[in-house]
């Protein structure tokens, strides 16, 4: 039968409002796209933690250092996989590398992941388990043994004076490491923030908001990781440890909400032409996905949390699980903040008369199960690089003391 | 001259092994003529220029249908090329009697542009294809090559859609449009140089709206004096979908 007036117009309510231009209508940027700055968040937000222990001699998070590294590069190995899958074509990603477009940020990619991928991540994780991996090729037998003899690249000299140098090498390449952290996640920013013709997107302090985003993400993947790993290993978990990550967890956590809040109020107060579009777009489309999850469960909450977990008097039980649900709820918080920048930015027609719905696909290449998958896949990753290289600090508390 | 570490030639091998492969990988897969132009396969430029060529222009239409031509370039279709409704005529231009563009004689070419979408701008002629006429040819009533209408439309619905399936939901889905809207004579045949007038005082909003208006209790009331300080009433609501719990 034949829909009436009001049903179609009802199917229309349903999909768009106002006036939005035809190629506005489906949105390019699906929900891969919003894994992708999720993913590589979690990587540098891990890889700064692991470089606090090292570079600034936070000796109290060292039961999480290497699990830290390890899990950045269990994630790193993930992060291009939703824009392969996104492109649909993963092979012609090779042709920016064979010929990169100097000009193009997003040309770019490949090389600032190849450089944090082979100069930084693995070259620390190489030297910093490099002892180990001559360890384990002299007490190993068959296949493995020859494993773990290519892991050390021919280099077996574990002298007093080789392991100086191993040290040495992992300091100046965490250092390093640091301003490429920044660059790996500031430069997902930068993609968005750059984009001068979308309002919600285009803003300088949009690569600085992703990095602080990114930390917070990491630090509290952390704390998450670190927990369950203990619990499953039957271990005790390090107090000390754990609340201090709370503690940095809290703090960087007030300096992103401060610099979210630096942005809205920003916006708010230059009030362009586009503020009327965009207060439509948070009270209409985003109310759930910003209002709820990103400030109420996913900030304000979890800092709540933090705050009666860390300073307030607890059991060391009660604080776990304080910790353990601020941190869940914070990732939740994070990944509707790249929901909201990469979903909420095409939501609105650049007409600013209009605004679009995007549906969730559940198969297919962009759909919730590919999504689901390669949010677990990097859990898979880390458990394989666990039992390779075992990051776990309590019978080798020396090596780094 | 001091020891080089064992660890830094082992990687110093890895990594020269990578950059080689890397260079010796770009030689083999970056295609000769690459980058003799520009950011770009020069070749393909050659590639594209051995297709076929399907379409002769607007232009080449002119030389023998400048009659058409020069009615379409006065009418509402003076941006729609001959080959959009015709196809590709590149063949008919070189042998004009042996090949003919065909005449389309069905609605799918026309509802392409004409059927309704709200993205389409408010006062884009748009129809409801399925119940427009239904099974009579669109050039039947009208001519493509001048498609002015052949009788003013009789409803605003005709090029005001979007507004008027919104209208047709809301609280204000009784009002005829000319209820707020002065609608000057020339509006339905020239309607870009006849505007129809919105309401310019509060007090015709009030007429209904205000706390002593004559009409149904049912009605919300706002006091003309205080609500919304000097503005109009639309600057703030939009009377065609006014929100009705406030």
């Amino acid at each position: 039968m034949e829909p009436t007036i009001i049903q179609q117009a009802m199917m229309g309510f349903q999909s768009f409002s106002g006036y939005i231009y035809p190629n506005e209508y489906e949105l390019q940027w699906s929900l891969l796209i919003v894994l992708y700055p999720y993913l590589t968040g979690l990587v540098a937000g891990a890889f700064i933690l692991a470089s606090l222990e090292r570079v600034f001699r936070v000796t109290v998070i060292l039961p999480v250092y290497r699990l830290s590294l390890l899990t950045a590069l269990a994630f790193l190995i993930v992060a291009p996989m939703p824009l392969f899958a996104h492109l649909g074509h993963p092979e012609r990603a090779l042709e920016m590398l064979w010929t990169p477009h100097l000009q193009s940020a997003m040309a770019m990619f490949g090389f600032v992941y190849a450089w944090y991928l082979l100069v930084v991540l693995l070259l620390e994780i190489w030297f910093d388990f490099r002892k180990d991996i001559v360890m384990y090729s002299k007490n190993s037998r068959g296949l493995k043994k020859y494993f773990y003899l290519l892991l050390t690249l021919g280099s077996t000299d574990i002298s007093e004076e080789a392991l100086r140098f191993d040290n040495k090498m992992c300091k100046f390449i965490t250092v390093m490491g640091i301003p490429s952290a920044f660059l790996l996640h500031g430069y997902v920013g930068f993609i968005f923030g750059s984009i001068k013709a979308n309002p919600w997107w285009s803003s300088v302090l949009m690569p600085i908001v992703f990095l602080f985003s990114a930390i917070v993400s990491g630090i509290a993947l952390m704390i998450l990781i670190y927990m369950v790993t203990t619990l499953f290993r039957w271990k005790k978990i390090d107090m000390g440890c754990l609340n201090k990550l709370a503690e940095f967890l809290f703090y960087t956590m007030i300096v992103d909400f401060s610099l979210e809040l630096l942005d809205f109020i920003h916006r708010l107060y230059e009030s362009e032409e586009s503020i009327h579009i965009l207060s439509q777009l948070i009270t209409n489309r985003l109310f759930v996905s910003l209002i709820v999850t990103q400030i109420f469960l996913g900030s304000i909450v979890p800092i709540l949390g933090l705050i009666v977990g860390r300073f307030g008097k607890l059991p060391d039980e009660l604080r776990r699980i304080v910790y353990f649900l601020s941190a869940v709820l914070v990732q939740v918080g994070i990944f509707s903040i790249r929901w909201n920048v990469v979903i909420g930015g095409q939501l609105f027609s650049k007409s600013l008369r209009g605004l679009t719905v995007y549906k969730v696909q559940l198969l297919g290449l962009e759909g919730l199960l590919m999504t689901v998958f390669l949010l677990i896949l990097p859990l898979f990753i880390l458990y394989g690089i666990v039992k390779i290289l075992p990051p776990w600090t309590d019978s080798e508390l020396e090596v780094h003391k | 001259m001091p020891k080089i570490p064992q660890q830094v030639i082992s990687l110093g091998i890895l990594f020269l092994i990578a950059i080689g492969g890397f260079v010796i990988a770009r030689k083999f897969f970056i295609p000769h003529s690459f980058g003799l132009y520009g950011h770009y396969r020069a070749d393909a430029v050659e590639e594209i220029k051995k297709q076929e060529i399907v379409y002769a222009g607007a232009k080449a239409c002119y030389d023998c249908h400048d009659d058409i031509y020069d009615l379409k370039a006065q009418s509402y279709h003076k941006d729609v090329a001959c080959e959009v409704c015709h196809g590709p005529a590149a063949s008919h231009v070189e042998n004009p009697d042996g090949v003919l563009p065909p005449i389309p004689n069905d609605r799918k070419g026309c509802a392409i542009c004409h059927d309704y979408s709200p993205p389409r701008p408010t006062g884009f002629p748009q129809i409801i294809e399925a119940r427009h006429n239904p099974g009579k040819v669109c050039k039947s009533c009208h001519n493509p090559h001048n498609p002015t209408l052949p009788h003013t439309p009789e409803s605003c619905s005709a090029c005001h859609r979007e507004i008027y399936m919104k209208k047709s939901i809301s609280s204000h889905a009784s009002l005829e449009c000319a209820t707020c809207h002065t609608v000057p004579e020339g509006h339905l045949t020239s309607p870009r140089a006849n505007e129809v007038g919105k309401p310019q005082k509060r007090e015709f909003c009030g007429q209904c709206h205000a706390e002593d208006a004559q009409v149904s209790k049912d009605i919300l009331r706002i006091d003309l004096k205080t609500h919304g300080e000097r503005s109009l009433c639309w600057e703030c609501h939009y009377p065609h979908d006014p929100e009705t719990n406030t």
